[in-house]
């Protein structure tokens, strides 16, 4: 593929997503069209149950789609081995941070860099230099536990980055937090995406994210209403 | 941060599950050890009474299961004497006393003739050997003698009547070393067994086949098992049920352990399982969840050995308090009884860790991620 093709495709785009789940019949994602442009901040808005997370999850690998496809610069996921594209492309961040509770904040860090080529040692210097990034450095050694809600969900951003990722998916990243750590936090993703030309694509409930985004997407009953 | 790292911190950061399961698993292997160490501690003390002594063959009533039950004519072995091959005899006569007073049950009583076969092995560490005419004198073990605070001249109480002790010996059969020998005439009157022993040991003329030996005295002499030393010692009714007993308690050890494991790496595993949804989300294949779960279970079965050499040596120290025991079992543990433990550790990790790794590492990263 040319540089010139490459600049023409989105970095992701799905075509006619469905996704439907066999406890009860709920079908999650009804026909779902989304493109992402390289380096677009795009939030994903809509009421609970209306099907955001299944989209992000589908987006980015996480579960796989009844109908439609998911291409990533042009190439489908189903033709992919979908756990080298989540560890090598994407960076995840989770509304419960999910981080592992006993590997203190650097440890947690190199989590994903097991799946990558990056040499043993280095690890713990890249994994300091991201903590560095988030403003962190000096809590490397705590325990998750030992560290505050916002201080988690920027350990959280720092692993996401481990690998490097050209997309990071978040799922509502603020939304366990209060509303000085909330913009801490935006303002850490807006602050990333400008050093880094990261793409954002992120689920969210709070108008303040959707405000911080370049575009939102609308989604009601498993449909997207406004792209 | 490398692999066994993280390992290490899945393990030290939960420490009470950790802490209980390497307990269990390590009082699991240390009965294992501890009853195989015994049993095989019994074999090598009673090899030792007969390899010591260059004795060959046993002979005792034929179809008893205990020597002990065994009840021959003394007069068998001039008849013995007379088979071709035949180098020495030397008849025995075992029984089992007590001494209340120091708290010991079933000692080992030895009737042996002064100057026979059977007394070579017995090195007379003070005192003297018993000789021709002594009457109700008694050799003591080394490990007897410590127990009932006895030293050469002091008297001693057996089975109701005084015995002069005229030395103490010391064996390389645990047994004997805790028994006793006084000649064979007391210990026959003393029983009420006159003429009668339990059994006649024969060494063998250089170059003669033991067991061709052994068929030509059963030949000679109707109604007697001459048995090899190795296989008498082998098909000993109180070894066969040490070994039965090991045996039951290592499968009943395997089965509870691999259990507890298998209950232990499931509870893991179900209370981690938001956990292993990230790693699955964070693009960690498989094959490497299944090695981080079986590296657990290995390096907890790793632990479990170690708690369980550890029991098993604190343990055999603690039976050697029993008075029952005192002087019948060997505390020290042979290498293979350790290498059985960090073995079973090895298997009970295997077992107990397969089934729960390959089903976490099945688990969708979305169905993982939902349960947190």
């Amino acid at each position: 593929m040319t540089d010139h093709a490459e600049s023409n495709v989105p970095l992701l785009r799905a075509e006619g997503l469905v996704k439907t789940y066999p406890d009860g019949d709920v079908r999650a994602v009804r026909g779902a069209s989304v493109a992402v442009a390289a380096g677009e901040f795009v939030a994903v808005t809509g009421p609970s149950g209306c099907g955001k997370s299944t989209l992000l999850h589908l987006l980015g690998g996480l579960d796989r789609p009844d109908a439609g496809e998911v291409s990533f610069r042009g190439e489908p996921l189903s033709r992919m081995d979908l756990d080298a594209f989540r560890a090598r492309r994407l960076g995840f961040v989770f509304q419960s941070f999910h981080l592992i509770p006993t590997l203190t904040a650097v440890e947690n860090v190199q989590v994903p860099m097991f799946e990558s080529d990056l040499p043993r040692p280095r690890r713990a210097g890249r994994a300091r230099e991201l903590l560095e990034v988030v403003g962190l450095s000096h809590r490397a050694g705590h325990l998750p536990r030992r560290l505050s809600v916002g201080e988690r969900q920027r350990v959280a951003i720092a692993r996401a980055l481990a690998n490097e990722p050209a997309l990071l998916l978040a799922d509502e990243p603020t939304g366990n937090l209060d509303s000085s750590t909330q913009a801490e936090v935006l303002d850490l993703l807006a602050r990333l995406r400008a050093e880094r030309g990261l793409t954002l694509l992120v689920v969210t409930h709070g108008d303040e994210v959707a405000r911080a985004a370049d575009r939102v997407v609308r989604m009601k009953d498993g449909r997207i209403v406004e792209a | 941060m490398g692999f066994l790292t993280f390992i290490a911190r899945n393990i030290l950061g939960r420490p009470a599950r950790t802490a209980l399961t390497v307990a269990g698993l390590g009082v699991g292997i240390a009965a294992v050890m501890m009853l195989t160490g015994i049993s095989r501690g019994f074999e090598r003390a009673m090899s030792a009474i007969y390899e010591a002594r260059g004795i060959d063959l046993i002979v005792v009533r034929a179809g008893i299961s205990d020597q002990l039950s065994s009840n021959l004519d003394e007069k068998l072995g001039a008849t013995i004497r007379e088979v071709p091959g035949v180098a020495a005899v030397a008849p025995s006569l075992m029984d089992a006393v007590s001494f209340e007073e120091a708290n010991l049950a079933s000692v080992l009583a030895n009737g042996w003739e002064p100057g026979s076969l059977l007394m070579k092995g017995l090195r007379i560490l003070d005192g003297r050997p018993l000789r021709e005419g002594d009457g109700r004198d008694v050799l003591l073990g080394r490990v007897l003698a410590l127990n009932l605070g006895k030293k050469v001249g002091d008297a001693a109480a057996i089975a109701g009547e005084d015995f002069r002790v005229v030395g103490v010996y010391e064996s390389d059969s645990l047994f004997e070393n805790g028994g006793l020998v006084v000649p064979l005439r007391e210990l026959q009157r003393m029983m009420g067994r006159e003429g009668m022993v339990t059994g006649l040991v024969v060494a063998a003329s250089p170059g003669a086949d033991p067991k061709a030996l052994g068929e030509a005295i059963e030949a000679r002499v109707g109604g007697v098992a001459a048995v090899p030393a190795r296989d008498y010692v082998r098909s000993n009714v109180q070894l066969r049920l040490a070994r039965a007993m090991a045996g039951a308690t290592t499968a009943v050890a395997l089965a509870l352990g691999s259990i507890g494991l298998l209950n232990t790496m499931a509870m893991a595993v179900f209370e981690r399982t938001g956990e292993i949804g990230l790693l699955r989300a964070l693009g960690w294949k498989r094959r490497r969840i299944i090695t981080l779960l079986m590296g657990e279970a290995a390096a907890i079965g790793v632990l479990g050995a170690a708690a369980g050499w550890l029991l098993a040596v604190a343990g055999m120290r603690a039976l050697m308090l029993s008075p029952t025991a005192r002087g019948f079992i060997d505390p020290s543990l042979a290498p293979a009884a350790f290498a059985l433990g960090l073995g079973m550790g090895a298997l009970l990790a295997i077992l107990g860790g397969l089934y729960p790794a390959f089903r976490a590492s099945r688990l969708e990263p979305t169905e993982a991620l939902r349960h947190d």
